[in-house]
């Protein structure tokens, strides 16, 4: 039997891995219904449209790498300008345009856009889930204090602080982030003090569809697999985290990414195996009672209790 | 899209015209142009569009050759077999429709998705309709008699003969003791997989076979770097994992395996067979399915490898997966039955189905029983997946078939 300090300590790093894929989920839903209302059910297809462009179109059931083939650091810079620019000609394309409609509208447009994102991914490269081999020797595991930790889960829970701090530094000392935060408090007073709508609202969706590439890059390192409908199950469970978070509270939405991945990790290992099956309704329903307990979200901004 | 083959004939109208046939033959008479119309329609109602059309059509394409074997050969009973078809859209609303559809077309046989779900709104159609159906390769207890009706049939094996093949075999063959059971809750079929594996040690015939420890998981948990933690937890290493899993989640669970030093044998059902999967675990090794027929070239039934050469001829492709071979059997027992029945009603060749026991086929012997329309105990090769590639290394059919209560859970 493994010492039950290493194993704490394993199950830790389990929390933080998945916390970070949810924080990070969690923070691009946030960033953007912080500017403009939007509830941007589009994010999973965002994930997953990143990760097939490693690929060349085909229906050929053995895929072929395309951007995938590209030099580490390059092919890094590309795929996230590939989130970036994507996230961001949905909003000229579609958001722009409705942004005065009422919340429902725009959420209907985001599951259409996310679904016209699917299909296309789907008559590009078929049902079938590709294959990637990318970054073969990051999964090797490493020992720390008696634990062994892939190296993949290091990488990703260093590149998720590695990003919430360089988010943090943008929002706090740039002018661009100041904007960003004034608008996603009250967006309205930000615009009577001069804040350009469609600078900040199209930079918020360039950092959203950063992220959401960032996650495509770690999904697939780690699962090997491309898959149309891959950036979804981590979508909904990031929106929830938004909701616990306090809508519109960058912040609450990181942590409670966090708080979801180690209440999800905790059950599964808590949990007796019967019950196993059920973890992620309790998940839900924990999420049910401390919304009674707090319906605007743990940490909630002060003009966001009148929104939600 | 619809797509309809030809011929566009109501049963009514093939049985006039078949009783005729029959009545000219007996006076000696040669046969007509008119009996030319005289087919046979084989139904499919199966996706063409959308994400089951991957999972479909190579079973559809299977059948198909066979049909054009049948064809080629002066026909069933001498009369031409007729494909229709309909889209299901891989959606289940649409898949009533299309069942439908090929129904009013004619069709003597209803053909219909691989998946229970997806199929079964066409398959309960037929069953309205009192017309045979077939899922192509469903793998559910529910895809026949138990989900459908009397009339409705699986051209696959159950997802639980799998599981316990694989821990019958991996005993005997590979002297594993100690099993480690990680279930992915997604799907009928992956339960059917591990309850098999349960079914198996349940028996007691082997001896000091033990399931160490079990989890679950979902096929698109992000991570299950949790239930990983668990097993390398255990005091030692078992000698098998028993991994009820398919596509797209089975190369991640199995990639984060592999990713975490755990070298057991994994022992999984055939919803991961096929190549092309393999480079998302590079140097794979260890890993072992049962199959059907083998798409790796190394079939020990020559007429297998030639039949995947025939369908790499007429579709431009090798198969992919095993789940091919379900539709050229399908085609192959019906036909069986039809010729024996002297009819393409529903109900002799039914009973016709029933009778067999032990049939032969392209890719092993199947059997049907009045309480059972599927197959619980057949015989498999074993793929093994060693160095990134797949090749036969054996073959198991298991000692016992698994009962009905079993299967149901009684």
């Amino acid at each position: 039997m493994t010492p039950i300090g290493p194993y704490i300590l394993q199950i830790l790093f389990d929390s933080l891995t998945l916390g970070s894929l949810y924080a990070m989920g969690a923070l691009g839903i946030a960033l953007i219904f912080g500017v403009m209302r939007l509830v941007n059910f589009a994010h999973g297809n965002f994930v997953a449209f990143c990760v097939f462009a490693l690929l060349v179109p085909s229906t050929e059931v053995t895929a072929r790498v395309f951007l995938g083939a590209l030099p580490t650091p390059l092919l890094i810079l590309v795929i996230l300008a590939i989130g970036a620019g994507l996230s961001m000609a949905s909003e000229i394309i579609v958001f722009r345009h409705i942004r005065q409609a009422n919340p429902v509208t725009m959420m209907i447009a985001s599951f259409a856009t996310g679904f016209t994102l699917q299909y296309i991914l789907l008559f590009l490269f078929s049902s079938r889930p590709k294959t990637v081999d990318l970054w073969a020797g990051i999964s090797t595991p490493v020992t720390i204090a008696g634990a062994h930790i892939p190296l993949l889960q290091l990488i990703t829970i260093g590149v998720t602080l590695v990003l919430l701090l360089s988010l943090t530094w943008l929002l706090r000392r740039t002018q661009f982030g100041i904007e960003m935060r004034g608008a996603a408090e009250d967006f309205m007073m930000a615009r009577l003090l001069g804040v350009r709508a469609n600078r900040i609202i199209l930079a918020a969706f360039a950092v959203s569809g950063f992220l959401a590439a960032s996650i495509g890059l770690i999904l697939v390192a780690q699962s090997g697999t491309a898959d149309i409908k891959m950036g979804l199950p981590i979508m909904l469970v990031a929106f929830v985290s938004t909701v616990i978070g306090g809508m519109g509270n960058l912040f609450g939405a990181v942590m409670a990414g966090f708080l979801v991945g180690l209440v999800t990790t905790l059950l599964q290992v808590t949990l007796p195996l019967e019950l196993r099956g059920f973890r992620d309704a309790l998940v839900y329903a924990a999420v049910i009672l401390m919304l009674l307990w707090r319906p605007q979200g743990l940490f909630a901004s002060a003009t966001a209790k009148e929104r939600v | 899209m619809r797509k309809v083959m030809k011929i566009k004939q109501t049963w009514h109208g093939l049985s006039l015209c078949a009783s005729l046939s029959l009545g000219l033959v007996g006076l000696g008479l040669t046969a007509s142009p008119s009996q030319a119309a005289d087919k046979i329609v084989v139904g499919m109602a199966i996706a063409s569009s959308g994400f089951m059309t991957a999972y479909d059509q190579p079973a559809a394409q299977a059948a198909k050759i066979k049909i054009d074997e049948i064809n080629a050969a002066g026909g069933l009973m001498g009369r031409q077999i007729e494909v229709v078809e309909a889209d299901t859209k891989s959606d289940q609303a649409e898949g009533a429709k299309a069942g439908l559809a090929v129904l009013d077309k004619g069709a003597d046989l209803v053909i219909v998705s691989c998946d229970y779900d997806f199929g079964s709104p066409a398959a309960l159609a037929a069953q309205q309709r009192g017309k045979i159906s077939f899922f192509l390769c469903a793998e559910s207890i529910k895809a026949g008699i138990q989900g459908v009706g009397p009339y409705s049939f699986s051209a696959s094996i159950l997802a639980a003969v799998q599981g316990a093949t694989m821990m019958e075999w991996a005993y005997h063959k590979k002297k594993a003791r100690t099993f480690y059971q990680l279930k992915d809750t997604w799907t009928e079929y992956n339960k059917g997989i591990c309850d098999g594996f349960d079914w198996m040690e349940s028996t007691g015939s082997l001896k000091d076979a033990k399931i160490v420890g079990k989890d679950t998981f979902k096929n698109d948990d992000p991570s299950i770097s949790a239930q990983i933690s668990r097993i390398k937890a255990l005091a030692k290493e078992p000698d098998a994992i028993q991994l009820c899993t398919m596509m797209p989640g089975a190369p991640s669970a199995i990639k984060q395996i592999r990713a975490a030093g755990i070298n057991s044998m994994i022992l999984n059902g055939s919803g991961v067979d096929g190549n092309y999967w393999i480079n998302a675990v590079p140097n794979l090794t260890n890993f072992f399915v049962p199959v059907q027929g083998s798409v790796y070239g190394d079939d020990p039934n020559k007429a297998i490898e030639q039949f995947n050469q025939n369908f790499a001829k007429k579709y431009g492709a090798r198969p992919v997966t095993q789940y091919t071979y379900p539709g050229y059997v399908l085609i192959e027992l019906w036909a069986k039955a039809v010729t024996r029945a002297k009819s393409v009603d529903s109900k002799p060749v039914v009973a016709e189905l029933e009778k067999m026991k032990n049939e032969p086929t392209l890719f092993g012997p199947r059997s049907f029983s009045a309480q059972l329309h599927h197959q619980n105990q057949g015989l498999y090769l074993i793929a093994e997946i060693t160095g990134g590639k797949g090749k036969i290394v054996d073959r198991w059919q298991i000692s016992k078939p698994i009962p009905l209560d079993a299967l149901l859970k009684k």
